[in-house]
């Protein structure tokens, strides 16, 4: 099992979030987590990223993440995108991209390899390699954030609501990314969170619904359209 | 006023505002990548003055050269850092990061009192002197006024290569890299892998050091006696302050009006030298709350 929950509740303060969670996620699969705003999703993707208060079990490639000090975490190789891009403005957008990879103390051959097959996946990104990172508008930051998140998300990468407020034609450009990755390494698994289940048919392996904390499997097409 | 106490003034502005520049720049790291405002980083000043002098007065009583003062400084300051801000972080401030501000500074104050008395239990309450530092690089004389290259030349280009290098370590190498990304977002950073607690940690050791330095560099130049670091930690929070929290060249350029505030005022109105550097403070967050260069809500160094 790639990832899974063993009775997995998690707060934000005293603020009970997720409640009991026992989610088993095998390799290579591509999950969309759908929910409503508000249901739990991005605290779902928090809790593996450690940025919450947990308790239950939380596995990761066979070892215990829960317990682990949550910077330690990426370097096992999980890429997390959050929802609201959150690029550092004070790097162009190539030292934005790297910056996991140097946290991690990769050298300089594996940081290249793993930079040019990020711009293999997101080609239009070297154009804009040089920009500042605070000069992006909201999809390009988000192209930016998968980018980031590809550096050491080797095993694992989650993406918080990637299109939430793209524009159609970028959204197109944005799914047509997601495919090149699986294509690329049909070992990655994905975890993608949405409250709109359309822009996910035919894309997901799996559907699992998020509701008050609470997660249960979807029958991706058709439970998915009457959410 | 003449030529003479004109270029008097404004050499005892340029040497002073170097100083009062290096442990600033300490102070405004400190805050910019903790938002902290560490109280204790007088305390810091001092001892790294005391540690200096008693270092040197060791080694030169060893017979070694004067010029030895200079890694002695150094050295001094990377022990204060090191022995007494290492320790501060990791056992004490490393707890309160996430309670509130007025606790935040409590708890500095608290440390900066404690290593006040420290420093008395230490070093007692005599003054100390020890200007061979001072005397080993000699003088040099422009347009008639006779100053001392450490005062005139030495301080301001230590001032400057620490603005220029600290500039430039934290844009681009890494481990600077790293410290601006928690700068700018801790939560974004820590899950891009970078460890959080290990960058505070190796911020607050390199402020103080800068604090070290400050006292290391200043013992050459005046009585190192108690109650030093209390009068540079105000002085120093005045340039923090003016400049906006947490940025680099303003605190360079803060640091400059209020070391020449003060020397001019010396010598035009003896009286208030003491007061300017708090007027210029006043005058600028009247007009400007966030400072000559701050910016109310971005958070960047």
């Amino acid at each position: 099992m790639m990832l899974s929950f063993k009775d997995v509740s998690a707060s934000i303060g005293i603020i009970p979030i997720l409640r009991g969670l026992d989610v088993e996620i095998p390799q290579s699969q591509t999950v969309a987590m759908i929910g409503r705003n508000g249901a739990g999703k991005t605290t779902f993707l928090r809790t593996i990223m450690g940025f919450t208060r947990t308790t239950g079990e939380i596995r990761f490639d066979g070892k215990r993440i829960d317990t682990l000090h949550p910077p330690k975490r990426p370097g096992l190789g999980i890429g997390y995108a959050p929802e609201d891009r959150r690029l550092f403005s004070a790097f162009t957008v190539e030292e934005n991209i790297l910056l996991p990879a140097q946290a991690a103390g990769l050298d300089q051959a594996e940081t290249q390899k793993r930079l040019d097959r990020a711009y293999e996946i997101l080609p239009e990104l070297r154009e804009m390699a040089g920009r500042p990172g605070g000069q992006v508008s909201g999809g390009q930051g988000k192209m930016v954030a998968l980018a980031r998140a590809l550096m050491l998300g080797r095993k694992l990468v989650l993406l918080d609501e990637p299109f939430q407020g793209l524009a159609p034609a970028l959204a197109q450009r944005y799914s047509e990314a997601l495919r090149a990755l699986r294509d690329s390494d049909r070992s990655v698994t994905l975890i993608i969170t949405e409250s709109n289940p359309a822009l996910l048919r035919g894309f997901a392996d799996r559907t699992l619904v998020i509701e008050r904390g609470e997660i249960a499997e979807g029958a991706p097409q058709t439970e998915g359209e009457s959410a | 006023m003449n030529l003479t106490t004109f270029l008097l003034a404004l050499f005892d502005g340029v040497s002073y505002a170097a100083l009062v520049f290096i442990v600033a720049l300490g102070l405004t790291l400190i805050f910019g990548v903790m938002r902290i405002l560490n109280v204790a980083h007088g305390s810091l000043y001092a001892i790294g003055a005391y540690a200096t002098v008693s270092l040197v007065g060791w080694v030169l009583a060893l017979g070694a050269a004067p010029i030895l003062a200079f890694p002695l400084m150094i050295v001094s300051a990377i022990l204060v850092g090191v022995l007494i801000g290492g320790p501060v972080e990791y056992l004490l401030l490393r707890r309160i990061y996430d309670k509130p501000e007025v606790l935040q500074l409590l708890v500095t104050f608290a440390v900066f009192m404690i290593l006040e008395d420290v420093q008395r239990l230490v070093w007692g309450t005599q003054p100390y002197f020890e200007a061979q530092a001072l005397r080993a690089l000699g003088n040099v004389t422009v347009f008639g006024v006779t100053y001392t290259v450490y005062q005139l030349i030495l301080l301001p280009l230590v001032a400057l290569t620490l603005l220029v290098g600290l500039r430039f370590f934290l844009r681009r190498t890494v481990t600077g890299k790293l410290i601006t990304a928690t700068t700018e977002d801790r939560e974004a950073a820590q899950s891009i892998g970078i460890d959080a607690d290990r960058v505070f940690l190796l911020t607050f050791v390199m402020g103080a050091i800068l604090a070290g330095l400050g006292g290391a560099l200043a013992s050459p130049t005046t009585s190192i006696l108690p109650g030093m670091g209390a009068d540079m930690i105000v002085l120093s929070f005045a340039v923090v302050a003016t400049a906006g929290l947490g940025q680099i060249e303003g605190a360079a350029i803060a640091a400059l009006m209020i070391g020449m505030g003060r020397s001019f005022a010396i010598y035009i109105w003896p009286e208030v030298a003491v007061l300017v550097p708090y007027l210029i403070m006043v005058l600028v967050l009247l007009v400007r709350p966030e400072g000559l260069f701050g910016s109310p809500a971005a958070r960047k160094i």
